[in-house]
């Protein structure tokens, strides 16, 4: 064997290696953005490249359910990275924008560009699964570096959560959530939109070290992995779900045509009795309760105007 | 006279002993009470398809039977060994691998390996803090129950960090100890570090020959006080070696070390000797049995297992757990947790306490064989690793061959923090090397090494298992105890006398304490059941205030004629404003 070739060949590989990366950091110090578009097609709509670039779900004519046709074109540019991140503190990574609002059976295509050195991801969850697998659409690529997909949205009011799924990178920010329609409510911990279900404690101890972040007790009871999914959905059907909900009906039936029969009850019961004088005035003084009810409504209705005015 | 009162007042004593000892009267003592075990874990439930534990194979790389229950895919190992630029898209696919998380190339020397490497680690958090719900993820149990913070490398993977969406566990390759890392002596290696974590990191190569500068000119040792900048977040950065020199070495990160080697941020480097065609296996995630043994190793070996023995402080690994914003972690980890006075709780080996070293980091063995164990002390204090049953040979120390006649047999092997020691073991029955097959333990022999958070028998217990007392799925066929006790979270809680199962009721735990011990168990259920009958609740509420509402209603009703009034004096009052 001719160990000199073999010296002098290794010597140009590293040459050449080191060659690339130069232009590698050279690229990075003008965060050239590299187009992912040369994708492999592994069919589902799942296309992907050697370079670790990366679309799922994608879907450009297949209709979701209900919807007729394309209600609308939209193109949006998502930009991602740490430097998206400076404007909230407390988080590490974050996209450009973390909210975004579509009609119906809008055909939208995303332009995702990571600014950063490591991969991160677009990931949208909870669309319908015959149409996209796992119910994912999901952009992924190694940064500097943009790639492009496009989905049709459903025809349903619904808020979708939108994050990147590398650990603790939705916590540190990269979070945000798609509107479809009116939405189905919103998410916890958006930079910049929502609060999070469990805040950290600024305050310091009495010993002067951080405190540990407490969960509420709503919060506490949720199962991991659930939460970011179906937490929404409760909160979404918090203002008119629960509130007019069938027990609720069903007491106010009850109520309305229950307390005449029970006072006649009552009444039948206790004739004769003091009781029929007690029950009426057990009437009178919920008549008069309405009345201070009332009263005090009414005031807080001219105090408010008043304030207003 | 005081000698004679004393001796009064004792004699005196002791009659009223006697008598009350014949009284009838007798204090009750409180009885035992068993506790119930709760759910217990199976011993196997990795849902590895039988297929994987196979010899096989794939790819046309040759992977070695595994006989544990949780099997290191045999897809994964062919991507460690061909790199994910030389399989199948169909094998890829059944990784969560990066499609550019290794890529093998030229071969310069025409041996029929390839001689270049780019190897890509990214930094993940397992068993983190969320700020939207009260549980950690990606998680991933040490034992039932069992789940502290950990910072690793990992391999480059793609797509989502969990199980799926519905599943907090972290993926397969997302897990301690950071993998075990094989590269041929020689070999151009460009291991790149991805900082996907949000806090900056380096990689600083122990022992491995790696030139302080590379040839850009760059910082290459990984020490941001000396040679480079660490790697900040969303930043990467490539450390360029050819390492001369084979043996089993260390790389670890170099930023705030006390803290973030035992947060997890180390793994064993091993340069395999250059032979030809000699396709290393690069990973070895989880670390454990090598199914992809090294030309050299497999000359020499039947078996090769990596032994990373690792340690932590239950405190220090629940603070990145206990706030989402980077700022209050940072000062936690960096400014007020003081490890000179810490002492640590759990011991891990290959990621795992004692019981699920079992399903993954056994010692398999045969009758007459040759087996190479690489083991690392990744504690923060020495450990004494102690084989039963089996007297081993140190052959290399920190991955430096000892002259053979140098060479020391011996049972207890000791390792100060960082080291590593090859150790030969011979399975030959002569009651020097090995007394014979069976379940040997090997274990650390520093006392609280073998608990976890003092609670026996637990740390970094393992076994060398020979063969025939191994079933198909890994399940040891042991003849002493049950192991349910040790699959129950609340023996790791604590909860459960080791005793209770093993004897009759003479050693279980009194009543008294049973029940003082459900007490804590009501008190905490406030927080944990409030949400669960939540929905019940809520219906009993709505229908309560329905009931109220209905009743105000039907009162409304009654008194229209004052509401109405009422509501007319309103508008006027309104209009007149």
């Amino acid at each position: 064997m001719n160990t000199k070739s073999i010296t002098t060949r290794l010597s140009y590989l590293c040459s050449a290696g080191l060659f690339a990366v130069s232009v590698g950091a050279a690229a990075a110090e003008k965060t050239e953005i590299k187009e992912h578009t040369r994708l492999m097609d592994h069919g589902d709509g799942h296309l992907m490249d050697m370079d670790g670039g990366m679309v799922m779900g994608q879907n450009k004519d297949k209709l979701p359910g209900g919807c007729g046709r394309i209600a609308e074109e939209a193109e949006i540019t998502v930009r991602a990275g740490h430097k998206y991140a400076k404007d909230f503190p407390g988080t590490m990574y974050g996209f450009s924008e973390h909210e975004w609002r579509f009609k119906p059976c809008t055909r939208l295509t995303v332009h995702f560009i990571n600014e950063d050195n490591v991969r991160h991801q677009w990931m949208m969850h909870g669309l319908p699964k015959y149409l996209y697998d796992k119910g994912m659409f999901h952009l992924e690529v190694t940064g500097p570096a943009k790639i492009s997909g496009t989905l049709i949205l459903p025809k349903e009011d619904r808020t979708y959560l939108v994050h990147c799924d590398i650990a603790q990178h939705m916590e540190k920010g990269m979070k945000g959530e798609l509107i479809v329609g009116k939405g189905s409510g919103t998410f916890p911990t958006i930079p910049g939109v929502t609060d999070a279900a469990i805040p950290d404690n600024y305050t310091p101890g009495p010993d002067g070290k951080v405190q540990p972040a407490v969960a509420p007790p709503m919060a506490a009871a949720e199962k991991p992995g659930e939460s970011t999914v179906k937490k929404p959905e409760q909160t979404a059907a918090a203002p008119s779900g629960s509130w007019f909900s069938g027990s609720l009906v069903l007491g106010i039936v009850l109520g309305v045509f229950g307390t005449p029969i029970a006072l006649r009850v009552g009444r039948e019961r206790l004739s004769g009795m003091t009781g029929g004088d007690v029950l009426a005035m057990v009437g009178g003084f919920l008549g008069h309760m309405i009345d201070i009810t009332l009263g005090l409504i009414s005031r807080l209705m001219h105090s408010a105007r008043g304030k207003k005015k | 006279m005081i000698m004679i009162k004393r001796s009064l007042s004792a004699a005196l004593g002791s009659a009223f002993l006697a008598w009350s000892a014949g009284a009838p009267a007798v204090t009750a003592i409180p009885e035992s009470k068993k506790v119930e075990l709760g759910e217990v874990e199976p011993f196997c439930n990795s849902g590895a398809p039988s297929e994987w534990r196979k010899a096989q194979v794939l790819e046309g790389v040759e992977i070695r039977e595994s006989r544990l229950c949780n099997p290191d895919s045999p897809a994964e190992i062919a991507a460690f060994v061909k790199g994910t630029n030389n399989i199948s898209m169909q094998t890829l696919m059944d990784t969560n691998l990066a499609a550019d998380a290794l890529i093998l190339s030229n071969d310069m020397d025409n041996d029929g390996d390839p001689d270049h490497y780019i190897i890509k680690l990214e930094v993940m958090e397992l068993n983190g803090h969320s700020p939207d719900f009260a549980g950690v993820v990606p998680s991933y149990d040490i034992a039932p129950g069992i789940e502290p913070a950990f910072w690793v490398f990992a391999p480059k993977t793609r797509d989502m960090s969990t199980r799926s969406f519905a599943s907090a566990e972290a993926n397969p390759m997302l897990r301690m100890p950071a993998p075990a890392i094989r590269v041929e002596q020689g070999d151009v290696v460009w291991l790149v570090l991805e900082n996907t974590h949000y806090f900056p990191h380096s990689i600083h190569l122990h022992g491995v020959d790696h030139p302080y500068m590379d040839f850009s000119g760059e910082g290459n040792d990984g020490v941001g006080q000396t040679s480079a900048m660490d790697v900040m977040p969303g930043q990467s950065k490539t450390y360029v070696i050819r390492p001369r020199q084979a043996g089993t070495m260390y790389y670890h990160c170099h930023v705030q070390p006390h803290t973030h080697i035992p947060l997890g941020l180390a793994g064993m480097f091993i340069v395999e000797e250059n032979r030809p065609n000699n396709w290393v296996q690069v990973f070895n995630v989880g670390a454990g049995q090598v199914r992809h043994p090294s030309k050299a190793v497999a000359e020499k070996y039947d078996a090769e297992y990596d032994l990373h023995y690792q340690s932590v402080d239950k405190e220090l690994h629940k603070l990145p757990q206990s706030f989402n914003d980077p700022r209050l972690i940072a000062r936690a980890i960096n400014q007020e947790y003081d490890i000179t006075d810490a002492t640590d709780d759990y011991f891990l080996l290959n990621g795992r306490a004692f019981p699920y070293t079992l399903r993954e980091s056994m010692v398999v063995v045969e009758p007459n064989q040759k087996v190479k164990l690489r083991v690392l002390n990744g504690h923060t204090e020495v450990i004494s690793l102690h084989t039963h049953g089996h007297k081993a040979v140190e052959t290399h120390y920190d991955g430096v061959e000892q002259r053979p006649e140098g060479r020391v047999r011996r049972d207890v092997y000791t390792l100060s923090p960082a080291q590593r020691l090859d150790l030969e073991l011979e399975t030959v029955d002569d009651g020097l090397r090995s007394f014979g097959p069976g379940l040997w333990m090997f274990h650390d022999h520093v006392e609280r090494a073998f608990t976890t958070d003092g609670m026996g028998e637990g740390g970094s217990i393992s076994l060398i298992a020979y063969k025939q007392y191994l079933d198909e799925n890994g399940t040891p066929q042991t003849h002493g105890m049950s192991l349910a006790q040790y699959f129950t979270k609340k023996y790791w809680e604590r909860k459960i006398s080791p005793w209770q199962e093993v004897f009759d009721a003479s050693l279980g735990d009194p009543e008294t304490f049973v029940k003082a011990e459900a007490k804590p168990a009501a008190a905490a259920k406030p927080a944990a059941p409030a949400a669960e009958p939540g929905p019940p609740g809520n219906t009993g509420r709505n229908l309560f205030v329905g009931l109220l509402l209905g009743i105000a209603g039907y009162f409304a009703y009654l008194n229209r004629a004052k509401l109405l009034e009422t509501a007319s004096e309103w508008i006027a009052a309104v209009r007149n404003k």
